[in-house]
C-alpha cells in the first residue's frame, strides 16, 4: 500500500470513529457533565471565591452550546490523533497477529488491546471525573500521574510486543498458541504493580456519588464504542484500498507484459 | 498475482512507509496535546469567551472548545 493512501486511511478511519463519539456524546454524557456544572456553577455561586462566575442564564445556555459543540470537533481531533496511533500499530503488528488472515478480524484484535492498555488501564488506576470532581490547583499533579501511568501501560505493551514476536519466530508450530501466555502474564504483572505503586488521585470526590458512576460508566461506554467502531472502519477502508491497489497492480503487469 | 501478494506479504511487518509513520506520529502528539493536556500553553493566545484573561479554566474558549471531550474522555480536567 503506498504512504498516501495509508495516511488516507488512518486519518478517515480516525476522524469517522471520533465525530461519531463527540455526536453520540451530546446525547449518552452530555446530561452527567451538565448536571455536574450546574452544581459545579451553584457552589461557585455561594462560597463565591471565584471572579468567574456565571450567573446570566442566557449566557450561561451559550458557553454551554459552545462547549458541546466543540465536543464534536474536540472528537474529530481525538479521533485524528488516536486513530494515527492506531493505523501505525496495525501496520507494523498485522503481521504477527496469528491465527487469522483476515485484516477486519486483526483491525479488532489491535482496537481491543489498545482499548485496554491506554484506556481500560488508565481508567481503572485514574477513573475519568465529571465536572465539579476535582481541584485545579492539583490539574499538573493529576496529569503527570496520568501520563505516568499511561506510559507505563503503553511502553510495557509495547516492549512485551517485540518479545512476543521474537519468541513467535522461535517456537516451533505446535506451540504458537502458547506463545501469548507469557507476555500477557508479565503485563498483568507489571500493571498490578504499577496500580499498587502509584499514588491515587489527590482530589476528594465531592460531587454525588451516583452523577460521577454514571458519568464514568457512560463515558466509558461511548470510549469502547469509539475503538470498535475504529476498528471496523479500519479494517474496512484497509481490506478495501489493498483490493484496489491489488486490482491496478495487476492491470499494470497485463499492460506493460 | 501471486507474486505480488508474496511481495507484498514479505515487507508487510517492516515495510510500513517511515514518512506516513512521521506524519501520524506528529498528527498523535498534536491532537491529544491540544484535547488532552493543554492548559493554555499552546492555544493560550486565542481569545477568551467571556472577555476575561483566559488564563482560568472555563474563559479560554479553545478550552471550553475541547472541555468536556476531555472530561468524557478520560483525561484530568479542572
Ligand atoms: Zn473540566
Amino acid at each position: 500500500m503506498k504512504a498516501i493512501t495509508f495516511i488516507a486511511i488512518t486519518l478517515l478511519a480516525g476522524a469517522i470513529a471520533g465525530t461519531i463519539l463527540g455526536a453520540i456524546n451530546q446525547v449518552v454524557v452530555e446530561p452527567y457533565i451538565d448536571h455536574a456544572i450546574e452544581l459545579e456553577m451553584l457552589q461557585q455561586n455561594t462560597t463565591a471565591q471565584s471572579g468567574q462566575v456565571i450567573t446570566n442564564p442566557a449566557e450561561f445556555a451559550a458557553y454551554r452550546f459552545w462547549q458541546k459543540g466543540g465536543e464534536i470537533i474536540a472528537g474529530t481531533i481525538l479521533g485524528l490523533s488516536i486513530g494515527s496511533l492506531y493505523g501505525i500499530v496495525f501496520a507494523y503488528t498485522r503481521g504477527s497477529i496469528s491465527g487469522t488472515n483476515n485484516n477486519k478480524k486483526k483491525a479488532l484484535i489491535v482496537a481491543g488491546i489498545m482499548w485496554l492498555v491506554l484506556f481500560l488501564m488508565p481508567a481503572l488506576k485514574y477513573p475519568p471525573n465529571p465536572p465539579a470532581v476535582g481541584n485545579p490547583e492539583t490539574i499538573y499533579y493529576r496529569q503527570s500521574l496520568y501520563v505516568a501511568f499511561l506510559a507505563i501501560s503503553g511502553f510495557s505493551a509495547l516492549g512485551l510486543a517485540f518479545l512476543y514476536r521474537k519468541m513467535m519466530v522461535a517456537s516451533s508450530n505446535n506451540t504458537k498458541k502458547k506463545v501469548i501466555i507469557i507476555p500477557s502474564a508479565v503485563y498483568a504483572a507489571i500493571m498490578a504493580g504499577a496500580y499498587l505503586a502509584m499514588p491515587a488521585n489527590p482530589d476528594p470526590i465531592n460531587a454525588p456519588i451516583d452523577l460521577v458512576i454514571g458519568f464514568r460508566i457512560t463515558s466509558a461506554i461511548t470510549i469502547s464504542m469509539f475503538w470498535a467502531v475504529l476498528g471496523v472502519i479500519f479494517g474496512a477502508l484497509w481490506d478495501k484500498a489493498n483490493f484496489i491497489s491489488n486490482k491496478i497492480a495487476a492491470r499494470h503487469n497485463c499492460n506493460s507484459s | 498475482m501471486l507474486v505480488n501478494n508474496e511481495i507484498t506479504k514479505k515487507t508487510s511487518a517492516e515495510g510500513v512507509p517511515r514518512i506516513a509513520v512521521g506524519i501520524l506520529l506528529g498528527v498523535l502528539a498534536f491532537g491529544v496535546f491540544i484535547v488532552g493536556f493543554d492548559q493554555g500553553e499552546m492555544l493560550g493566545f486565542t481569545v477568551p469567551a467571556d472577555g476575561s484573561e483566559g488564563n482560568e479554566p472555563g474563559t479560554n474558549w479553545a478550552h471550553e472548545f475541547y472541555h468536556d471531550m476531555r472530561h468524557a474522555a478520560g483525561f484530568p480536567c479542572h
